[in-house]
């Protein structure tokens, strides 16, 4: 097997589970060719406090700390191959797509969008795939 | 490397039609990632709302004009998360999905899901360059 | 310049957890490709019954990522060597224990994940996929 297996932890400061314990994802894990990266919900990445707010501002928060963790992780933006995007409501859609066009001006990686009941209150989760 | 699949025809230019940020599909480390394929007309990009079998039908017809035009074809599609709008109709989705998988079905999950413009199905779908 | 890869169908050691076969699904239990697996979602299945395997959301948490066990450990992988997971309940509010049981199965280096809540068939509680790295 060609694929070595590495894994980027959730910052210390984490959202905290309603036991008290951070959630058992890590941020990311590189295999192979590629780094998966779990679905982000809006947190102040230092405090991990959660920054709720409508969908256009938690998009941006997203995006902004997805920027800082794949580069953290030797990745970038530029290295997305695939977006997987879930929102509470898809009447949200566009409010999304034009905070996330900024993110991502030449070449956009392929994505999907659908709605989902998503937990505690959050708008929208993003996730990706991005070349390692 | 990283490589952008653009639309074989004019219609399977979601951002051009409907302002979606994204491209058709991107092919990298050996893998295809597509975009959700959507029932729109390839050739004109206009909404084909239907049945969940007239949707499916295009949506699978749009996917093996996208795949076969980056050089792979539903014959070597990998994984699959078809999202239908309600779970009643997972049969039906059975029924036409069937048709297009005659040489070995891929890795599948089925998702009832919120789809944009009131469509009843979506294929989020990654195949083998 | 890149091969182009085959892809396999991976089958699950105990017949019973191969829903696919089971019920003429047209789907097979995991892919594998190159360096990866994709596995397709799974339910709570009893594996020493076939059948579904319904009760407190814990339980079927764990019978899935059990299975799931299974599932890879017949393709030669692991749960060490999962990279991503997609968590789908029934109901949101069975978030909490969901993570209770889930982090038993992936207590050092956890994959990616992301979880969410949508309807589910046949009154299951949770579906779970993953993608791993091929052993």
């Amino acid at each position: 097997m060609s694929g070595k297996r590495e894994a980027f932890p959730l910052p210390v400061r984490a959202p905290d589970t309603s036991n008290g314990s951070s959630q058992p994802m890590s941020m990311a894990v590189r295999g192979g060719d590629f780094l998966f990266v779990s679905g982000l919900t809006a947190v102040d990445l230092q405090s991990g406090a959660r920054m709720q707010g409508t969908t256009a501002s938690e998009t941006r928060q997203i995006l902004t700390n997805l920027k800082q963790l794949l580069d953290a992780a030797g990745s970038s933006l530029d290295k997305v191959v695939k977006v997987n995007v879930l929102l509470h409501s898809m009447l949200e859609e566009p409010n999304m797509n034009e905070v996330y066009a900024r993110f991502f001006p030449d070449q956009p990686p392929a994505r999907t969008v659908c709605g989902a009941r998503l937990p505690d209150g959050v708008k929208v989760i993003i996730e990706c795939t991005a070349l390692a | 490397m990283r490589e952008v699949i653009a639309a074989p025809l004019a219609g399977l230019d979601l951002r051009q039609h409907y302002g979606h940020h994204q491209s058709p599909a991107v092919r990298a480390g050996g893998l295809i990632f597509c975009s959700g394929m959507l029932p729109v007309d390839p050739l004109t990009g206009e909404r084909r709302h239907g049945t969940l079998t007239s949707e499916a039908h295009v949506v699978l017809g749009n996917l093996k004009l996208l795949l076969e035009s980056a050089g792979s074809s539903l014959d070597r599609l990998v994984q699959v998360h078809a999202l239908i709008y309600d779970s009643i109709e997972y049969d039906v989705l059975n029924r036409v999905y069937r048709q297009y998988m005659a040489n070995g079905p891929p890795a599948r999950t089925v998702w009832t899901a919120q789809i944009e413009a009131g469509f009843k199905i979506q294929l989020d779908v990654v195949a083998a360059a | 310049m890149t091969e182009k890869f085959q892809r396999s169908a991976i089958q699950p050691e105990n017949p019973l957890l191969n829903a696919s076969r089971k019920s003429n699904l047209p789907h097979v239990p995991g892919i594998r490709v190159g360096d990866y697996i994709f596995l397709s979602g799974m339910v709570p299945i009893d594996p020493q019954t076939g059948e579904r395997s319904h009760g407190p959301i814990a339980e079927q948490v764990r019978v899935t990522l059990s299975n799931m066990r299974h599932m890879l450990e017949s393709a030669g992988s692991s749960l060490e060597l999962v990279l991503r997971v997609h968590v789908v309940l029934a109901d949101i509010s069975h978030m909490a224990e969901m993570d209770r049981v889930y982090r038993e199965f992936f207590p050092v280096d956890p994959p990616a994940r992301t979880a969410w809540s949508m309807q589910l068939r046949f009154g299951n509680g949770c579906e779970i996929e993953c993608v791993a790295l091929a052993g």
